[in-house]
């Protein structure tokens, strides 16, 4: 045994210690059972450590358009590309896998080349949590632990795994405990509910309005039952979780986005810690990761390339940066792209991508819901990898780090006017079928599991005439796909549900930007045809292959 | 003593880290399957290292054999030829019909880590308890497994 090295889980942010423990062979994951937050449990995400430091798709040289090159020529090319650009034609997007300071680092390299172009590229629904409610307090592990009043929205089980454990010690510690679960799709986590209150695909936050006015009778502005109706929520249960979550018991709201799940992520935020406030509860936000909002918004990015007016794209980020070009197709035209990955991308994309250690071979202090977090690398950078700091350095040399602000917090006021405003421009969806994306806790990079299925109704399967294991044609605006089918009562009739973590999956979705300068990557009308491409081969065909 | 692994049946989420911990350790061949019981519970299928093991009775070769100080019934990978038969034989359906590197799949209880095994380690909930017989008494938890259904949720 080499060694066994001690650090934080990097893949959520409940902050679980692990460890990595290199053989002489390969690296071995190692459960830290003094770990305070998470007593050594992992979650697969945590357990996928080990395979990730030495993944055979890391990316250990530049590429530039999908071939192979050296970080001289690559650096000297990417310097001759900025130098022929004006300031404003340049735009520089982060995303997750950055350390604070490297984060500190990328606005201080958009100040120093004079741009105004510095835009938060993490476009989770997720990272909408950083829109905080006035007055709301963050949950401590302790209140999670206690809680006898806790309302889910989303799927939080299969976000943070680990954190599921004390919620459902709590919900069967005492006997008048009670959880509520807000969500639309019946999820494993639905099964703890005492209270289930289904929705229609992305309505969530006009459910958590129409609870939010029945906490608070007072709070003006809000139409229960619209909101209700919008949502497609049963107001008995609502009713029901209303008296629940307004008893005086000490609890918590817990929610998590998810892509492809979530229609308005900023509202669903706000609506979530407005129903915490009325409850007189704390709030977290479930979530992989969190990155601040920049200065200038993602759809602004995405109307100037529209435009034409970005020609050179700067994207840094380490775990998965490489996920979002998928989504946004248009970042294909910018002239120039300079990019900082951990892994190869699927395709050959144009422009470089620039070789990055991961978060797991870096030094830092680390967030999480319950607090800061040290962290220390596992492994040592991966050959041929360079740091986001050292390749800021040769682009800018001497730039040192510049603050990115937090977005002002909300009053109830705004958020019943944001809701309303919201609700004006919402219409039930008349298409067929709706495509949802379902967090499925896998390791990265499909390492567990491939998801190539998708979940579908017994109802609609008999329609269809499929059954388990059949074949079925998705095509979304965006993309299209061929899915094993897995016939489910998790989803109701006329909703498809797929994992969200492959890549091709995500490309499913089109990206939305709405009126409030909100990037959503919402459930999205899809066209579902049988697929002719059979179950299993016959016997006869197998034999003739 | 002999121990085993004991599922709560009403704290397993489905999140499927058991099989992701032993798919770590083991290079993708998990040892410990799930079985999905409706849409919202699922089960892990880990060895239940019989008393009186009949993947060990079917096995024409007696790669399998029981381990009478541990308890752990343990197969010889080596001498497997990958037959099937342990596959077929056990009653409780955890053994994997997959051959990988043509040889079965068979839970040997993590016996080189002496903690116990990963999956119970990582189990993100507490739902995979490794206990003793006498544990397992005393926690009253078998009879908590074994008088309700898999759908079965305190109120």
């Amino acid at each position: 045994m080499i060694g066994a090295r001690r650090t934080t889980c990097t893949f959520c942010l409940n902050g679980c210690e692990s460890a990595v423990v290199f053989d002489g062979y390969q690296y071995r994951m190692e459960y830290v059972e003094d770990g305070k937050v998470n007593l050594g449990r992992l979650c697969p995400r945590g357990n996928s450590a080990n395979l990730i430091i030495d993944h055979p798709s890391r990316l250990s040289y530049p590429l530039l358009d999908g071939r192979e090159t050296n970080w001289s020529s690559a650096l000297e090319q990417a310097k001759g590309w900025l130098a022929s650009m004006v300031p404003e034609q340049v735009a520089v997007a982060y995303s997750r896998g950055l350390t604070d300071r490297e984060l500190g680092l990328v606005a201080g390299f958009a100040k120093a080349i004079g741009t105004k172009n510095l835009v938060c590229g993490h476009i989770e629904p997720e990272n909408s949590f950083n829109y905080k409610a006035e007055g709301v307090k963050p949950a401590t592990l302790d209140q999670i632990r206690g809680a006898k009043a806790m309302l889910l929205v989303g799927d939080v089980f299969m976000t943070s795994p680990v954190a599921a454990g004390p919620m459902i010690d709590a919900r069967y510690a005492d006997a008048d405990s009670r959880l509520v679960v807000i969500d639309s799709i019946r999820t494993r986590q639905s099964g703890f509910a005492h209270v289930f209150i289904q929705v229609q695909p992305g309505t969530e936050p006009f459910a958590l309005m129409a609870l939010a006015g029945m906490l608070d009778r007072k709070l003006k502005g809000i139409d229960v039952d619209r909101m209700a109706r919008l949502a497609g929520a049963d107001k008995a249960k609502l009713e029901a979780a209303a008296k629940v979550m307004g008893s005086g018991a000490a609890g918590f709201v817990g929610s998590a986005m998810h892509l492809g799940r979530v229609r308005y992520p900023v509202l669903h935020s706000l609506a979530s810690q407005l129903v915490a406030q009325k409850a007189g509860m704390s709030f977290v936000g479930f979530g992989e990761g969190r990155v601040p909002i920049g200065p200038t918004s993602f759809p602004r990015l995405c109307q100037a390339v529209e435009a034409g007016s970005i020609r050179m794209l700067f994207w840094f980020g380490g775990l998965y940066p490489y996920s979002y070009p998928e989504l946004v197709p248009e970042f294909g035209r910018i002239e120039h792209r300079v990019a900082t990955s951990i892994f190869l991308p699927g395709s050959a994309l144009p422009g470089y991508v620039l070789p990055v250690p991961s978060e797991l071979e870096k030094e830092t202090v680390g967030h999480s819901y319950w607090g800061q977090v040290d962290r220390s690398p596992v492994a040592t950078v991966y050959s041929g990898a360079r740091d986001v700091s050292w390749i800021i350095e040769q682009f800018a040399p001497g730039v040192g780090p510049a603050a990115l602000d937090e977005p002002a917090a909300s009053e109830p006021n705004d958020i019943v006017s944001r809701a309303a405003e919201t609700a004006a421009g919402y219409s039930t969806p008349e298409a067929e079928w709706t495509l949802v994306g379902e967090k499925r806790a896998v390791g990265i990079k499909g390492i567990y599991d491939a998801e190539d299925w998708v979940n579908m109704s017994p109802a609609d399967a008999a329609r269809l005439e499929l059954c388990d294991e059949s074949y079925v044609r998705v095509d979304s605006d965006a993309s299209g796909d061929e899915f094993r089918v897995h016939v489910t009562d998790l989803v109701p009739a006329g909703v498809l549900a797929i994992g969200v973590n492959r890549h091709s999956n995500r490309a499913m979705f089109p990206l939305k930007t709405g009126r409030l300068e909100e990037t959503a990557i919402p459930p999205t009308p899809v066209n579902v045809a049988k697929s002719a491409r059979l179950a299993k081969p016959a016997p006869e065909a197998k034999a003739e292959a | 003593m002999a121990k085993r692994i004991v599922l709560r049946l009403d704290h397993c989420i489905g999140c499927r880290a058991c099989e992701a911990a032993c798919m770590s350790r083991f290079k993708k061949e998990a040892r410990i399957r799930y079985g999905e019981v409706s849409a919202t519970v699922f089960v892990p299928l880990a060895c239940r290292h019989c008393d009186e093991p009949l993947c060990a009775a079917a096995c024409p070769f007696d790669v399998i054999r029981r381990d009478e100080e541990t308890g752990i019934v343990r197969q010889s990978s080596f001498h497997c030829v990958g037959c099937r038969s342990c596959v077929m034989a056990c009653p409780f359906g955890v053994m994997d019909t997959k051959l990988r590197r043509c040889v079965s799949q068979k839970c040997s209880l993590c016996s080189d880590r002496a903690e116990g095994p990963r999956c119970v380690a990582t189990c993100p909930t507490g739902a995979l308890q490794f206990l003793e017989d006498r544990e397992l008494e005393e926690t009253r938890l078998g009879v908590s497994v074994t008088g309700k259904s898999a759908h079965w949720r305190r109120p």
